[in-house]
């Protein structure tokens, strides 16, 4: 997929969608088109991995190793969210696992190409960045609201009076 | 209303004159005619409404003297028998009664056979309504009778009450109903209207039912001297008057004033007592328990007075929704004030003041109004 | 689904209807969708109700509760209700089994809006047993698929095992329902979404956000949460409709118990309008 392909398919991910054109094209020119069958592993976990994905089809699971072979679920994404922002954020040291669960297409762009466009043009480094926080603000909101087990039985309230 | 409790027609009966030496033919009158006669007599030290039989049930000779978490009774420097205020009773606990069996259960081989329990409260007639409480009545009316769900003990009771009001002749310290519209003066709502004189009480006839009652009493026309006296009397209580509520958008103000600091402040003082919902003669707020026998064949469900300041009055699945005493009266207090409105159509406050002479801490809802309205978020 | 007839509001609205235990369907740990039967076969065969009311579940000497209706008779020849065990009432009502004798008084309360909004795609988001008093929905869509656009189910659940009603998925799908479940916490095996509900509001394509209902039933901090979500995704408030829960005492606005704001949750709920309720419902402990 040429470039311009890549650019009109990032104009469609609710990510890339509320970017400029001119930030989407200079994304899509750095960025390539992977594709992953259902249960290939796209990074894994304490590796190290240079390209920011976002999913243009399909579904990844993120898995966390909590013992040395027990690891847990933790988030599923599908078409149109961001992964791997460790690529870009955090030296490329991923902190968890992807896994393909169907057949999965992701927009890669590599970590380094958007930096160091970044650098040279604040203009595109604000609008990926602010998207990028977007995205990550969503999920931590998100993880609050997972950690909050909202869904656990209600328990009867024991050994409180009032006020 | 509905047609049989409101729609009492007024006839164009002058006002009358009824001489205290024929106010016991009145309560025997109405014993006769089968009501249950209830007004105002002295009881544990307060004026309270109990069966009144006989003039001498009556408090003659006493007044009330009422603030802010204070009550006393005190003796007047002469025989009025309606020369106080109001008590900590109010006519809704007749009309809707701190405890009720509003049903019952009993088990047959056949499962639960639910049956209905049907009120046999003889007929009410009130003596020395005040026009705080017609209004508190009316606005009752709205909560059990006009709404798309009826109570039907309520609307029995309330259709077949004969309401005696007695005019005001003066204030408490406590009382506002001119800042709600309610009074002092009786303008609707009764069925007879007294204003009381040294010895004799001026009636208005406020429906058929009354202009009936009336017509079997030694009436006579009120004499000019006597409606200038009972006027006298009447204003005297509108002079007496000191407190004031600005209920100007009052809706607004509270309902956009849900997270102002004085929750927090009047936290502090209320004590969560339930006393000013007790008192209160619009709060209708009740629940349901389960009573029964040891068996467990029969039950009666027993409906009882609540309070949202009862700690578990919101508790739902496994929490209490208004843990702390500051949202609970929050809730009492834009529900009285604000909510009722968009409820209701009405304030659920008449301005009698019992929730402030009967606060022990005596909080007073109008300063917690005047404090949010001085500094509203 | 016939037209709501009140049958057991009587001139006394404590009065409660006899009705049985006909059946039991063990839905997951804890939660049971008990299949009731009126004593009077008349009351059985006139009894309706609108997706979203509830009843008065009655347990003479113990209490009373508040329950959706998770299916009409037209499903399985009994009015049902699935229930969770957490407090006295539904705990007594657990060991009850077949056969068990209770009272039910109803059906009270709002309805979710579909008669007024034929042609709009429905996306029913559910947490945990909020699904029960939106299958019903589900249910009336299937039956009219001419009459919505597209049908979505966005539900969340705690873990695999707490997804209610999974046995119907399938015929849901081929009904024409788009099924997506996802859990909060995974478990062995499971290969579906993990994550909140809200999260398949965000990535929910396609959408068509001014032909859209949302209707909405779950914690109140996974409704407050999707609905920001849907906002986002450019629905109107008054495209969402949220269904409440408070103590509920009397079902029919007179005993006070379930005031939220102005609302009498019993009999202007349960289920609102979002901007009719939401200056209300985001304030701590009303």
């Amino acid at each position: 997929m040429d470039a311009r392909a890549i650019a009109q398919l990032l104009g469609k991910l609710p990510f890339s969608a509320p970017l400029p054109q001119a930030v989407v094209d200079r994304l899509a020119a750095s960025a390539t088109i992977r594709s992953y069958p259902a249960d290939t592993v796209l990074f894994r976990e304490g590796m190290h991995n240079d390209q920011l994905m976002i999913i243009a089809a399909g579904h990844v699971a993120l898995d966390m190793r909590v013992a040395a072979r027990h690891e847990v679920r933790i988030l599923s994404l599908g078409p149109g969210d961001m992964l791997a922002w460790s690529a870009l954020l955090g030296g490329g040291w991923m902190t968890t696992s992807a896994t393909a669960v169907q057949d999965t297409q992701v927009v890669a762009v590599s970590a380094d190409a958007a930096l160091a466009l970044c650098e040279a043009n604040p203009d595109f480094g604000y609008h990926l960045m602010r998207q990028v926080a977007l995205a990550l603000a969503n999920r931590l909101v998100a993880t609050r609201l997972q950690l909050l087990d909202s869904f656990a039985d209600a328990q009867p309230a024991v050994a409180r009076g009032p006020d | 209303m509905t047609t049989a409790a409101g729609e009492r027609s007024r006839p164009d009966a002058k006002t009358t004159s009824l001489g205290k030496a024929h106010f016991q033919a009145l309560l025997d009158l109405l014993w006769s005619k089968a009501y249950r006669v209830i007004g105002p007599t002295v009881s544990q030290g307060a004026i309270i409404y109990d069966e009144i039989r006989a003039v001498d049930d009556l408090p003659r000779g006493w007044t009330d003297e009422q603030s802010g978490g204070k009550y006393r009774l005190q003796r007047r420097d002469d025989d009025a028998w309606f020369g106080f205020v109001v008590g900590p009773h109010s006519w809704k606990r007749y009309l809707f009664p701190p405890k009720l069996t509003v049903a019952q259960a009993n088990r047959t081989p056949d499962g639960w056979q639910m049956v209905d329990v049907p009120d046999d409260e003889p007929a009410y007639a009130f003596i020395g309504v005040r026009a705080c409480e017609l209004a508190a009545i009316a606005v009752q009316d709205r909560t059990f009778i006009n709404g798309q769900y009826v109570d039907p003990v309520y609307r029995r009771r309330r259709e077949r009450a004969l309401i005696v009001a007695v005019n005001c002749t003066q204030a408490a310290s406590t009382c506002f109903c001119t800042s709600m519209n309610t009074g002092p003066r009786c303008q609707s709502g009764f069925d007879l209207a007294l204003t009381e004189l040294p010895d004799r009480f001026t009636v208005e006839v406020g429906s058929v039912r009354g202009a009936e009652i009336m017509a079997q009493l030694p009436t006579t026309v009120a004499s000019p001297k006597h409606l200038k006296q009972a006027e006298a009397a009447r204003q005297q209580a509108v002079d007496q008057i000191s407190k004031h509520l600005d209920t100007t958008d009052i809706r607004d103000l509270l309902l956009g004033n849900l997270e102002h600091a004085r929750w927090s402040e009047v936290a502090t003082r209320c004590l969560s007592c339930t006393n000013c919902t007790m008192v209160c003669p619009t709060c209708f707020c009740s629940s349901v328990t389960e009573v029964s026998d040891l068996n467990g064949d029969h039950v009666d469900r027993v409906r009882q007075w609540d309070s949202c300041f009862n700690w578990d009055f919101s508790y739902m699945n496994g929490a209490v929704v208004r843990d702390q005493i500051r949202s609970r009266y929050r809730q009492w207090l834009t529900h009285k004030l604000a909510s009722w409105i968009d409820q209701f159509d009405v304030s659920g406050c008449v301005g009698c003041g019992r929730c402030i002479t009967w606060c022990p801490v005596g909080i007073d809802l109008t300063e917690e109004v005047a404090a949010i309205r001085e500094t509203p978020s | 689904m016939s037209a709501a007839t009140s049958c057991a509001i009587a001139d006394n609205p404590w009065l409660a209807q006899s009705v049985k235990i006909a059946g039991v369907t063990r839905e997951i740990p804890g939660v049971a969708t008990y299949h009731l039967q009126f004593s009077d076969a008349a009351l059985h065969a006139h009894y309706g109700f609108q997706p979203g009311q509830f009843n008065m579940l009655y347990l003479p000497g113990v209490g009373e509760i508040a329950i959706s209706l998770s299916a009409g008779a037209d499903r399985n020849g009994t009015w049902d209700h699935t229930i969770r065990e957490a407090g006295n009432v539904t705990r007594t009502l657990a060991e009850l089994g077949i056969g068990g004798a209770l009272g039910l008084r109803g059906p009270y309360g709002s309805c979710w809006p579909l008669d007024e909004h034929a042609g709009a795609d429905v996306v029913v988001v559910a947490g945990g047993i909020g699904l029960a008093p939106l299958r019903p929905a589900l249910y009336a869509m299937m039956q009219q698929p001419r009459k919505f656009g597209r049908c979505t189910l966005l539900y969340g659940a705690r873990t695999p095992d707490a997804l209610l009603y999974t046995r119907e998925y399938q015929q849901w799908s081929a009904s024409g329902v788009d099924v997506q479940t996802t859990v909060d916490r995974s478990a062995d095996g499971w290969r579906g979404n993990v994550g909140v509900a809200q999260l398949l509001v965000d990535r929910l394509q396609p959408l068509v956000a001014g032909n859209t209902l949302l209707l909405l039933c779950g914690p109140e901090v996974m409704m407050r949460y999707t609905v920001r979500s849907a906002l986002g995704r450019g629905l109107r408030k008054d495209q969402i409709w949220v269904s409440l829960e408070r103590n509920m005492q009397c079902a029919v606005g007179l005993c006070g118990h379930c005031q939220l704001g102005p609302a009498f949750v019993c009999k202007d709920g349960p289920i609102f309008r979002y901007d009719r309720i939401e200056p209300f419902l985001d304030v701590e402990a009303l």
